[in-house]
């Protein structure tokens, strides 16, 4: 871990206090974050469960993945953005909370699967749910592991909450 | 600020009827007092409601995107209102039900707060609202895809519903910041 200090000095920046120390912009900013994380979460979702056949079971897979992409990824910079500006003003707070680091640790492994999902598994993925092509195995193991892994990072989330200011570096 | 002022006031009318009586009566039930004393249990509640309005919330954005022309248009009307309508229903009753969950682990701080009276007047409008919405959506869906254009109203409703679900979220996280 990269030593205190830094986080120290991002968190007591301008930028970062003026967040921390207003009455309605750390609210404001976290309503449009989990706003933005249950769009993320749904559409996700619902692309995890077509691959492992639970709904849309009569569209293709490409059908599903056009319809869920744009929204995921939209949804999914804001919550980035609006992530960011939560940490900066909290972020020694957020770096020694172990509830933090394994969302993070989650969200990495999401992101990887994605990645090793669309990188080597998803070729041929325009053929799939049609008539006579099924999914592959390794893409229902992708969309398992694409589900358990955001019910994990919510739920971390949750527990932050309860836990910010319990531990301390 | 002026609306501090006001949900203040409102939460001080609050705190002269019986809820106040029945809410410290509920966080005697042993229901309560066991989601008090076990750390994960609340945020593991408050997951279940989250992945709740998680699928209520993408399905009926689905559903408008479609109603809109943005999204699914190789499936029809009718098609993704098949898809979507059960599973904006069941996962409504699961975020009713897990909400009911987390009122009981924290009785006085929900029923004792005027954004957690404002969040349930906004999910009775957003509930009749979707009623509204997929009734209207029923009634034209047969001739939807040979003439989409003009329904003004159903594409202006498609709109309003996902913003309405937007403010029952923002009254669930302002719950927390209610000026008592």
């Amino acid at each position: 871990m990269i030593s205190n200090g830094i986080w120290q000095t991002i968190e007591r920046s301008a930028f970062s206090s003026t967040i921390a120390s207003s009455e309605w912009m750390f609210p404001t900013i976290e309503t449009i974050h989990v706003i933005a994380i249950v769009t993320v979460i749904g559409a996700i979702a619902m692309m995890d469960m077509r691959l492992l056949g639970l709904a849309s079971a009569n569209r293709t897979v490409r059908a599903l993945a056009d319809d869920t992409l744009p929204v995921t990824w939209t949804a999914f910079a804001l919550a980035v953005v609006t992530g960011l500006l939560l940490f900066v003003s909290k972020a020694t707070s957020y770096m020694v909370n172990p509830y933090f680091l394994w969302k993070f640790a989650f969200m990495a492994a999401a992101g990887i699967n994605m990645a090793v999902f669309h990188r080597y598994v998803a070729k041929g993925m325009d053929d799939w749910g049609a008539p006579g092509h099924a999914v592959p195995l390794n893409a229902k193991l992708a969309g398992s592991l694409s589900l358990a892994l955001w019910i994990a990072i919510p739920f971390c989330g949750r527990v932050i909450g309860f836990t910010l200011g319990v531990y301390y570096a | 600020m002026a609306i501090g002022d006001w949900l203040f006031h409102l939460t001080e009318l609050l705190r002269n009827t019986p809820l106040v009586e029945f809410s410290l009566r509920v966080s005697d039930w042993r229901f309560a007092l066991w989601l008090q004393s076990h750390f994960y249990a609340i945020p593991a509640f408050q997951t279940l409601h989250i992945l709740a309005i998680a699928v209520l919330f993408a399905s009926t954005l689905m559903l408008s995107l479609r109603v809109l022309g943005f999204n699914g248009g190789d499936q029809s009307l009718a098609e993704a209102m098949r898809r979507y309508r059960p599973w904006i229903w069941s996962a409504l009753l699961c975020f009713v039900a897990s909400g009911i969950v987390l009122l009981i682990s924290e009785p006085v701080r929900n029923m004792i707060n005027a954004i957690f009276w404002i969040k349930m007047s906004l999910l009775v409008v957003a509930v009749g609202f979707s009623l509204a919405f997929q009734r209207s959506i029923r009634a034209r869906m047969a001739t939807w895809d040979a003439s989409p254009d003009g329904h003004v109203s159903l594409r202006i409703g498609a709109v309003a519903i996902v913003l309405l679900w937007c403010a029952v979220m923002a009254g669930g996280r302002w719950i927390a910041y209610a000026p008592v």
